[in-house]
């Protein structure tokens, strides 16, 4: 139980990294939205479990934050990327598609080949 | 880097919670908004557009909490929290709680200070001297195992041939008289070599120290050190006290220098205050040869290993050397051979027994700690089985086995950490105490034995493994309860616990070791008071003079004694009065000799050795002792009569079978006596000793330039001579100060000084232990009294009367205290067989502690049952 929700905070924490790359600067329902609208209904996570993979990046300062007002006139945080956070998600991506083609490699594998 | 950073801020975000709580409260609600909105412009009615927003969001609580989690350090917060429960739970139960941190404290203060003496001694044996524990002491060692010390010449050889030590130091215990004609003063230095100072690496407060070449050759400047607190007594402090002479044995020295503050020599605990070369010996002793003389044994050495040297190597080539020594000077060395020795174990002064009586005393007092815990879980565990409806409601709401432990443990460190600190500041003024410890014989003593980081450690270190202990029992309990039949059980029917009977017991059986321990010590404390020396010592007063700076020969000192003698006697108020070399009952000892005696053929290998004192004619008279056969010595200028020796019964029982002793030839100390008398037997070394073989012999045959001066007086009043004496002792010689005086009573009181420590200790830490059981029981039984007051009403309205009730709860409480007590009444029973191995079983002891343990016990558990059988019954059953 609680590994499946490592797994998913570390991918998560990488969608977010993406997102906010992509869009700038964004409030938390943003990012949701975003990240629901690419992944369409494979992903369905509450939305509520955005926040501590936010604060968490927020504390490693990949992502700074700050008050601003969202396009109803509101009060809202919005979350932009840091440098440190760009550094992060390069490295991230490439350790991502290394672990993909790893994981594709294993799955194209037929038994003669190990032979 | 990352991860510290996380970590840092987290931190931070402990501490700033409500202002992070806010943020997120915030960012929950604008999310939700955004959401609505846009569900109503997908259509959906307002109710069900923000239903929809709140279902996609998902539990609120749950994030809430991963979010805490993320957000601050949790543990920490838990244990923060933990503790302010605790010290709201703890400010809830004032009184428990002053009991289990007062008995805390004083367990803990009390080990603490003896740790402190035991570290000083194990660890700093020289205050102001870094690393002194590492001092090897270079002691050339008979064949008889004794440690006579080393010469001069020899410590010079032997200088060369130790590569694995560094700088061997040598000094020697002198007594000074400081100042000027009759205005002397007794005080006590060391002669040291020229290496001295700096090879214990210290600093002088002011000025400089002893440099190598004034020790190197005889008649070289004469210097002094100083110590501190001679420096702030007699000089008050003044820097120019350098370069002041000082009159010290009718020489000026120069004092050159102040020692660091704490010093005090290196034959601790004695405190030496002024330091001279050794080179200065012949000038300040009178002419003696202990420069050249190699069988003057006056020195003692000392030294440290050199880096990757091992005390294996610095002993054999000791040895190689004494063997090489006892080649080249067969005389001096013959038979003796060398030790090195860790400082504690020196053979001179008082460590070694010390170190031993302390580690028993730590023992007990550990013993004494463990009951203070059990004791306290006791309380605990009584207390926590009322929180068990509280626990069981925190198991059920989720909270984990963990948490529950930790919630027990952090109140219970909270107590033991509070006793600690306590016990912390006591040990504090225990070792203050300490510190002023008085004279003891002639010597000054100090023991610097201070509060420092290690002994707080231990402190501390005590506190938790107490609040470890004490909270085992109660946290297992409680972690193990089912959160179901915990919510279920109401507390009218009491779980019956067996932890805290057995508990109980264990206190119990404790005590009673204690106890025993203590009074059994105590007695004999008393007996040894109470006991007759079999000698007078009321109406003498004693006093001693010290020669050893004129370096007399025997001639003028016996004609030194004798007109001491002659002058004393003439005065008005003495009624007689005698020299001698050795004072019954001294703290040090009185040291025996070995002798042969005409008429005993020794039949086991060995040497026959009997107490041996030297005294002028008279003393029998002044001691009170009757002679039994024979006649006192001849007089002290009789030039007719042989070397003289008077024995005592038990020699003439042990050595001589009872039979006629007069005329007997007796040698010993290289020469021949004839015995001229028996006396009675007394006690030589501490009171209740069995009979000891003694001889003494007389002053006009082997003099002495020492003497303990015994004087009786006619009026009752022996203080009142205390100003006659030193006028006669002035009159005879200005510059010789008279020192040491004091009473008979008061040198018998001194010497059991040391032996008065333990006994005060146990007279308080006996009755203080009864208490604590006593306390220890009340809680138990009070507690399970009040959870069974609906019992007791069903009872006393059936028709029970209150004195079966009562009868009823004692009986059940005071199975567990009978176990106890018996376990702990065999255990105090094979201790004292094992140590006091003599004598017969002390039986009023071992009658009456269990006697007056159980009478306490049931009257400790008599009380709340008496208080819980006069519930009105009507009342009990409606309770609850």
């Amino acid at each position: 139980m609680k590994q499946k929700t490592d797994v998913l905070q570390g991918t998560l924490a990488l969608m977010v990294l993406k997102t906010l790359d992509v869009l700038g600067t964004q409030h938390g329902y943003g990012i949701a939205r975003r990240i629901e609208q690419i992944s369409g209904d494979l992903l369905a996570v509450n939305q509520g479990t955005l926040y501590p993979v936010l604060l968490k990046l927020e504390q490693e300062g990949a992502i700074a934050s700050e008050w601003g007002a969202s396009e109803n006139n509101r009060r809202a945080r919005f979350y932009r990327l840091t440098k440190e956070g760009r550094k992060q998600l390069q490295v991230e991506t490439k350790d991502w598609e290394q672990t993909a083609a790893i994981i594709a490699r294993f799955f194209e594998a037929k038994a003669e080949d190990l032979s | 880097m990352k991860s510290l950073r996380r970590f840092l801020t987290r931190l931070f975000n402990s501490a700033a919670r409500r202002q992070q709580e806010e943020r997120l409260r915030d960012e929950i609600a604008e999310h939700i908004a955004l959401q609505t909105d846009e569900n109503l412009r997908a259509g959906l009615s307002l109710v069900e557009a923000r239903r929809q927003a709140m279902l996609k969001f998902g539990g609120v609580e749950a994030m809430k909490q991963d979010y805490r989690a993320e957000r601050g350090l949790l543990l920490i917060e838990n244990l923060l929290g933990d503790l302010r429960n605790a010290a709201r739970s703890i400010s809830r139960m004032p009184g428990l709680a002053a009991v289990i941190i007062v008995s805390l404290a004083i367990g803990i203060g009390v080990n603490t200070t003896i740790f402190s003496w035991i570290q000083l001694i194990l660890f700093e044996p020289m205050p102001a001297v870094s690393g002194a524990a590492n001092f090897l002491l270079v002691e050339p060692r008979t064949e008889t195992g004794g440690y006579p010390g080393a010469s001069w010449p020899e410590y010079r050889d032997l200088q060369a041939q130790l590569p694995a030590l560094r700088d061997v130091v040598a000094f020697q215990m002198v007594p000074f008289n400081v100042g000027e004609s009759s205005k002397v003063e007794r005080t006590h230095g060391q002669l040291v070599s020229g290496n001295y100072f700096s090879a214990l690496g210290l600093q002088p407060a002011i000025g400089r120290f002893i440099r190598p070449e004034e020790a190197e050759r005889p008649g070289t400047e004469p210097v002094v050190v100083i110590s501190y607190d001679y420096w702030q007594t007699r000089f008050r402090g003044a820097p120019d006290a350098v370069g002041q002479k000082l009159r010290v044995n009718e020489r000026d020295l120069i004092v050159i220098g102040v020692a660091p503050r704490d010093f005090q020599g290196t034959m601790v605990p004695l405190k030496f205050e002024l330091w001279a070369p050794a080179t200065l010996a012949p000038a300040l002793l009178g002419g003696t040869r202990d420069l050249e003389d190699r069988s003057i044994r006056a020195f003692s050495l000392l030294g440290m290993l050199r880096p990757g040297a091992t005390p294996e190597e610095a002993q054999a080539q000791f040895s190689t050397a004494m063997a090489q020594l006892a080649r080249d000077y067969p005389e001096a060395g013959a038979g003796i051979g060398g030790e090195i020795l860790t400082f504690w174990k020196a053979p001179r002064g008082p460590q070694r027994l010390l170190i031993s009586g302390l580690a028993i005393l730590q023992g007990v007092m550990l013993l004494l700690l463990l009951a203070v815990c059990g004791n306290t879980a006791n309380l605990m565990l009584a207390r926590g089985s009322t929180r068990q409806r509280e626990m069981a409601v925190r198991v059920a709401l989720g909270a984990t086995r963990w948490r529950i432990v930790s919630l027990v443990l952090s109140e219970n460190m909270l107590l033991a950490l509070l006793g600690a600190g306590l016990g912390a500041a006591i040990a504090v003024w225990g070792t203050t105490a300490l510190r002023v410890a008085p004279m003891i014989g002639a010597f000054p003593i100090q023991f610097q034995t201070r509060v420092d980081g290690l002994t707080l450690a231990f402190a501390m270190l005590l506190g938790a493994a107490c609040g470890l202990i004490f909270s085992a029992a109660p946290a297992v309990h409680l972690a193990r309860l089912d959160p179901q039949g915990g919510l279920r059980s109401s507390s009218n029917t009491p779980p019956r616990s067996r932890a805290r009977k057995v508990l109980m017991g264990v206190e119990v059986g404790l005590a009673m070791v204690v106890l025993i321990a203590a009074a059994l010590y105590l007695q004999s404390f008393r007996s040894a008071r109470q006991a007759d020396p079999r000698f007078r010592p009321e109406g003498v007063l004693l006093a001693a003079y010290d020669l050893t700076g004129r370096n007399p020969d025997a001639a003028s000192e016996r004609e030194f004694a004798a007109r001491l003698l002659e002058r004393l006697r003439s005065l008005p108020d003495v009624e007689a009065a005698a020299i001698a070399t050795n004072v019954p009952l001294d703290l040090h000892g009185i040291p025996a000799r070995s002798f042969t005696v005409q008429g005993r053929v020794r039949t086991e290998p060995g040497q026959d050795r009997a107490i041996s004192n030297t005294v002028t004619p008279g003393y029998f008279k002044v001691m009170g002792i009757p002679l039994l056969e024979g006649n006192d010595f001849a007089g002290m200028r009789d030039k007719a009569a042989p070397a003289q020796a008077i024995v005592n019964e038990e020699f003439v029982r042990r050595y001589l079978d009872g039979a006629d002793a007069i005329g007997r030839r007796l040698q010993a100390r290289g020469g021949s006596f004839s015995i001229v008398g028996v006396a009675r037997n007394s006690v030589y070394g501490a009171f209740g000793e069995p009979a000891q073989p003694a001889i003494y012999f007389s002053y006009r045959d082997r003099p002495q330039d020492q003497g303990e001066i015994h004087l009786r007086t006619r009026t009752g009043n022996e203080t009142a001579l205390t100003s006659e004496a030193r006028a006669v002792l002035r009159d005879l010689d200005p510059m010789l100060p008279l020192y040491d005086v004091r009473t008979f009573s008061q040198h018998i009181e001194r010497n059991l000084f040391l032996r008065r420590i333990p006994a005060r200790m146990f007279a308080v830490l006996g009755p203080l232990l009864l208490g604590l059981a006593a306390i220890g029981i009340y809680a138990v039984v009070s507690y399970a009294v009040a959870r069974r007051t609906r019992e007791i009403g069903v009872r006393l309205a059936f028709g029970a009367t209150s004195a079966r009730v009562v009868l009823q709860i004692i009986r059940e409480n005071l199975g567990a205290i009978a176990c106890g007590t018996a376990i702990g009444w065999v255990l105090a029973l094979v201790i004292s067989l094992r140590v006091m191995a003599k004598g017969p079983l002390n039986l009023p002891v071992f009658l009456g502690v269990p006697a007056i343990l159980l009478s306490v016990a049931t009257l400790a558990c008599w009380i709340p049952a008496r208080t819980a059988s006069q519930i009105d019954p009507i009342a009990a059953l409606r309770h609850e």
